[in-house]
């Protein structure tokens, strides 16, 4: 993934996380939106399968 | 007073204080000099208990002439992270959202350091809320590495207070927390010794969270010796931390028997050592080899899985702080560190698949570390990359390539934290320029004991640890 998100689609998102930032907050944080999502993609190509996940690491 | 006192290690000092040889009070008056002289311009302290601290002296002082009990750690003074709730003391974070906060009631692990006779000196700067890894503090300031007189350089963080208190002689252990390298990269950069013990070992019950699944609860020594103490009145099952973990607690100190004969150790290639400068891979080495001279089976493993850690561990902390802090987030955002604040927004970004598959991966990165501890006792890599950077440097060059500093200091601790293992950052040189170099060693889950007992067998074999820094 090497998308390049505008202000108004982080401006979405955001909102659907609950948070009203300014333009000016999001244009600030977009350069590392993308970097975060080029990073997350690597997870896709892993082979996770059924593998669950460690929400609770080790209970004993 | 004698300034050599404020380095004698914890374990000495108990057997001092339980055999009349040195008072509790002389003990906590030296350590509070030593903070009113130094801490003006290395600023490890957000909190000094001054007066608590001498009344809880006195109180030692005067059980102990009265032959009353004596706890492992009776008289010693201690100083906590300021995120560990403390009764009637503000434990604020770091943070300005918490700065009138008064808890009523210590942290578990700070009430069973207290029963256990510690004397809590005070609260330790740190990064807001534990979200960073260079010790940088918008609000209080960055705590000065104790190291480099000349040059103001990153003390390491986010326990970036007790790493500093502990390597410049103003209180004799500290604790910290860590969720991707917070005790062992100030540990590292700091010169002291670090045990991010194995999840589930030490409550966090009282402790402010950045991160539940990765957040680890451990002390910070000048030696591996004062952190079996420690961890041994720290850890230990929890009813008010569902993840605390119902096996027996061993007697770390115990297994400190100087004896590495025979125990095997792998030696991080790839992506540990290869991202090291040369300085800090020549020590790592070095450190290696010393530990073969005294009889321990080295071999080379390398752990390809890691590199999915970059990915998984953002997932899982961006998603958990943004879950512990949107009401302050969306209230009142100007009072956050501008890069936290920056920090915990990237959160709203990530989705719950994203945040699913990251903990998945880190089964991946846990179920490759057990393997490669099935045929080895520990793991053997640098704590950090580097040495302390500047405080104003963002680019660094590694044994690799160029990397920001922030990506740098936390590489090569996050692995842990994702899957859980226990892991001691311990000092193993210095560079030319006087900076200390620190490794770590990693072992299987709840086997801290032989973690220690290597990290022990080493500072016998060395004297890295016991080297000081020269205070202004």
């Amino acid at each position: 993934m090497n998308e390049v998100f505008d202000v108004e689609t982080l401006r979405g998102a955001a909102r659907v996380a609950g948070f009203a930032w300014t333009v000016e907050e999001l244009e600030t944080l977009r350069p590392a939106v993308e970097a975060a999502l080029r990073l997350l993609a690597a997870l896709d190509d892993l082979p996770l399968g059924a593998i669950e996940p460690t929400t609770q690491y080790r209970v004993l | 007073m004698n300034a050599d006192l404020a380095f004698v290690s914890v374990t000495d000092l108990a057997r001092m204080i339980a055999r009349k040889e040195v008072s509790p009070v002389e003990v906590v008056r030296l350590h509070l000099e030593r903070i009113e002289t130094h801490d003006r311009s290395l600023r490890s302290y957000i909190t000094v208990c001054a007066d608590a601290a001498l009344a809880a002296a006195r109180s030692a002082e005067a059980g102990l002439m009265a032959g009353g009990p004596v706890g492992p750690l009776h008289g010693v003074p201690i100083a906590l992270k300021d995120l560990y709730d403390t009764a009637g003391v503000a434990t604020t974070a770091g943070s300005k959202i918490l700065a009138a906060r008064v808890p009523d009631a210590d942290a578990t692990v700070v009430r069973r350091l207290r029963e256990a006779g510690a004397i809590v000196l005070g609260k330790l700067h740190m990064v807001e809320f534990a979200y960073g890894p260079e010790g940088l503090n918008a609000h209080h300031g960055a705590p000065r590495n104790p190291w480099d007189a000349a040059v103001e350089r990153l003390p390491g963080g986010s326990s970036s207070g007790s790493g500093v208190a502990v390597a410049a002689g103003l209180a004799p252990a500290a604790l910290g927390s860590d969720t991707g390298g917070s005790i062992r990269i100030p540990a590292s950069l700091c010169g002291i010794t670090g045990l991010k013990p194995t999840y589930g070992r030490v409550s966090r019950a009282g402790v402010l969270p950045l991160a539940w699944s990765m957040d680890h609860a451990g002390p910070m020594t000048r030696t591996a010796g004062d952190s079996a103490v420690l961890l041994r009145v720290m850890a230990g099952y929890d009813p008010a931390d569902a993840s605390s973990s119902v096996l027996p607690v061993p007697d770390y100190l115990a297994a400190l028997n100087g004896d590495v004969k025979g125990l095997r150790v792998g030696l991080l290639r790839g992506f540990f050592l290869d991202s090291a400068t040369p300085d800090v891979r020549a020590a790592v080495e070095h450190a290696a080899k010393t530990l073969e001279r005294a009889g321990a089976v080295v071999d080379e493993v390398s752990l390809p899985a890691v590199a999915h850690v970059a990915a998984s561990a953002y997932a899982v902390v961006a998603s958990e702080a943004l879950a512990y802090h949107t009401v302050w987030l969306r209230a009142q955002p100007a009072d956050y560190d501008p890069e936290v604040r920056r920090r915990l927004q990237l959160g709203a970004f990530v989705t719950g698949a994203q945040y699913v598959r990251a903990q998945q991966a880190r089964a991946l990165v846990r179920d490759e570390i057990d393997a490669a501890l099935a045929r080895r006792d520990v793991l053997l890599a640098p704590a950090t990359p580097l040495t302390a950077p500047r405080l104003d440097e963002r680019q660094t060059t590694l044994g690799d390539g160029r990397s920001d500093v922030r990506a740098a200091l936390i590489r090569l601790t996050r692995p842990f934290n994702c899957s859980g293992h226990p892991a001691c950052a311990v000092p193993c040189g210095f560079s030319p320029q006087g900076l200390p170099i620190g490794m770590q060693l990693v072992g299987r889950p709840f086997d801290e004991a032989t973690v220690l007992r290597v990290a022990d067998a080493y500072q016998r074999l060395t004297d890295w640890h016991v080297r000081r820094p020269v205070l202004a």
